[in-house]
């Protein structure tokens, strides 16, 4: 359990921190010239693969969780709480 | 669990009863009802945007009234009303108490709706779901604005009575022996949707009275002309409906917690985190209402709190997806009906989760700011995400409700068009989006890409539409004259799980 909330957590910094640098740059700061057109869809590239790449990680994930485990599967073997009250 | 269909009363021993199992069956009804009527709805939109000009709809402010009803109806009369059916149905039963703590304010709740619901509808207001102002205050036609004030005045009362009810059962009503961390996830997730829904709604209550006044002319709370400032509805609006995402979403993610094990065969994996999560998400609802307005002329450090804010809620929904995933993890999965759907919906919620951390980047978001994204992006949510899980639920607990079956065959083919329609739908309005196109509007400029686009999302919803006739046919059909099922354990997946035992007690 505490290495999942670990691994969240540093998910979490993975995302927030580059997000909240690139909005640092995309700049209020007086005297800057910024391409915010550039600036923004960097960001949106770079986000998206980030989201692409944790997207096709989970979802890839899922597909094999469901054919490997389904129970049609020749390895399908039936859990310890089949036949019990649970 | 009282099987309502199979021992058939009269009609008015259901509509006058208190029983909790009564109310939930009148709170089904008529949310299926408006899913319908409010799918129905967005047909039309998507017929008419199918090509640039005006199509089947004369004007633009038709559209306007059809999108704006559309959207109150599947928030308010179905998504609600469901959540309010499962809980009614199933919360006692989990927390092993006959009935709902006040069962005559439970049946007051209900019958608030009717009204509300006729209200929203006879009026068919055009502001949207937003109620809009300047343009509400101002311009919105006659009483069609005052009805919609009025009905959704009745239907957040409605809400505070049934979420005073939920919070009073499960903490103040459940089995002595039973801890509140013996509480199954579902009853869980009502608590947690109850206690936003307690804090969220007052503040629109509030901001429905003064929009009221603003109308009648005798304030100018929201009204430029009178020294008003619309933006300030907008804080008051989201800080109620952004929280209001996660009273939606919190019941669908506890119904899943209901499916995903019982099909895999196997308990939860975590428990606790799966509370802890819950608890967190109602804590951060609050944290993040004005990324919705990040195009309003905040303060940079306003954005970025309210970004973070939003990015604090990552953490919590991934606990859930894992803990999903974890709970397969060496099940023997029987893919039936309601498990497709909870699988479903867990993908989409992934993938509109994902959407949501790019859309709350500040920058990202003044790009897609009212674009075609937003709507891709929050429709992936509530059809993806909660209606997935509440029709997965649906199909899992008609076996309880009418002592039936229905067609697995045709629950099957529902889901699958269901699925494919949705992604062609909600993930091309997220492109659409980024190519530019507006929302909430009637018309749009022949430019080849959005065409085809639009075209794309208008076949995806027809075949939605298509399917959801599949499901009305189905449940018709099999709550009449579907399979005798065996209510010990309808879906054959062996052993017994802990509430049919209660549920076969008719009382309780």
């Amino acid at each position: 359990m505490k290495k999942f909330v670990g691994l969240f957590l540093v998910l979490a910094v993975l995302v927030i921190i580059p997000a909240v640098d690139s909005v640092f740059a995309a700049g209020d700061e007086p005297g800057e010239y910024l391409d915010r057109r550039v600036i923004i869809w960097n960001l949106f590239f770079k986000m998206m693969t980030i989201a692409f790449v944790v997207g096709a990680v989970v979802s890839g994930t899922m597909i094999w969780l469901c054919w490997r485990f389904r129970e049609s599967h020749p390895n399908a073997k039936p859990t310890s709480y089949e036949g019990t009250d649970w | 669990m009282v099987l309502e269909l199979q021992k058939p009363r009269p009609i008015w021993q259901i509509m006058f009863s208190t029983h909790h199992t009564d109310v939930g069956l009148l709170y089904l009804i008529l949310s299926l009802s408006f899913l319908f009527m409010g799918g129905a709805l967005a047909l039309i939109i998507r017929a008419e945007l199918f090509l640039p000009g005006a199509q089947i709809l004369g004007d633009a402010m038709t559209f306007n009234r059809i999108f704006t009803v559309h959207g109150t109806t599947l928030i308010f009369l179905f998504i609600l009303p469901f959540a309010s059916a499962v809980g009614n149905y199933f919360v006692p039963i989990m927390v092993r108490y006959k009935d709902m703590a006040y069962p005559k304010l439970n049946a007051i709740a209900f019958w608030m709706i009717p009204p509300g619901a006729a209200l929203v509808w006879l009026g068919f207001a055009d502001f949207t779901w937003y109620a809009q102002p300047p343009y509400s205050i101002i311009s919105a036609p006659g009483p069609a604005a005052d009805m919609w004030i009025f009905g959704l005045k009745i239907l957040g009362i409605s809400s505070v009575l049934g979420a005073i009810n939920f919070v009073v059962t499960i903490l103040k009503c459940k089995h002595p022996d039973m801890s509140i961390g013996q509480v199954p996830l579902l009853a869980w997730s009502f608590l947690a949707s109850s206690l936003i829904i307690l804090v969220a709604i007052p503040t629109f209550a509030a901001a429905l009275l003064m929009l009221l006044t603003d109308r009648l002319g005798v304030s100018g709370f929201f009204n430029p002309a009178m020294g008003g400032d619309p933006i300030a509805y907008s804080h008051l609006f989201w800080f109620t409906f952004h929280p209001e995402v996660y009273v939606l979403v919190i019941p669908a993610i506890g119904m899943m917690y209901e499916i995903i094990p019982r099909f895999s065969r196997k308990p939860i994996y975590s428990y606790n985190s799966g509370v802890f999560a819950f608890v967190l998400l109602s804590i951060v609802a609050f944290s993040s209402w004005a990324h919705h307005m990040y195009a309003t002329g905040m303060s940079f450090t306003e954005k970025t709190v309210f970004m973070v804010g939003t990015l604090a809620a990552v953490p919590a929904s991934a606990m859930h997806v894992f803990n999903f995933i974890a709970t397969m993890w060496n099940g023997r999965i029987k893919f039936s009906t309601p498990m497709m759907w909870a699988v479903g919906g867990i993908a989409l919620f992934f993938s509109a989760g994902a959407g949501g951390v790019a859309n709350a980047a500040m920058p990202l978001d003044f790009s897609t700011h009212d674009s075609y994204w937003v709507v891709g992006h929050f429709h992936l949510f509530v059809m993806g995400t909660i209606a997935f899980g509440s029709i997965g639920y649906l199909y899992y607990m008609f076996p309880y409700v009418t002592g039936r079956m229905y067609n697995e065959t045709l629950g099957k083919v529902h889901f699958i068009l269901s699925f494919i329609g949705t992604i062609l739908v909600f993930f091309t309005q997220h492109v659409l989006g980024l190519y530019g196109m507006p929302r909430r509007v009637f018309d749009y400029p022949p430019i080849p890409e959005w065409i085809i686009m639009n075209q794309i999302v208008t076949v995806g919803a027809m075949i939605i539409g298509v399917s959801m006739v599949i499901f009305l046919a189905n449940m018709i059909y099999s709550s009449g004259k579907g399979k005798l099922a065996d209510t010990d354990d309808p879906f054959g997946l062996g052993g017994k799980y802990y509430y049919p035992f209660e549920a076969k007690n008719p009382k309780h």
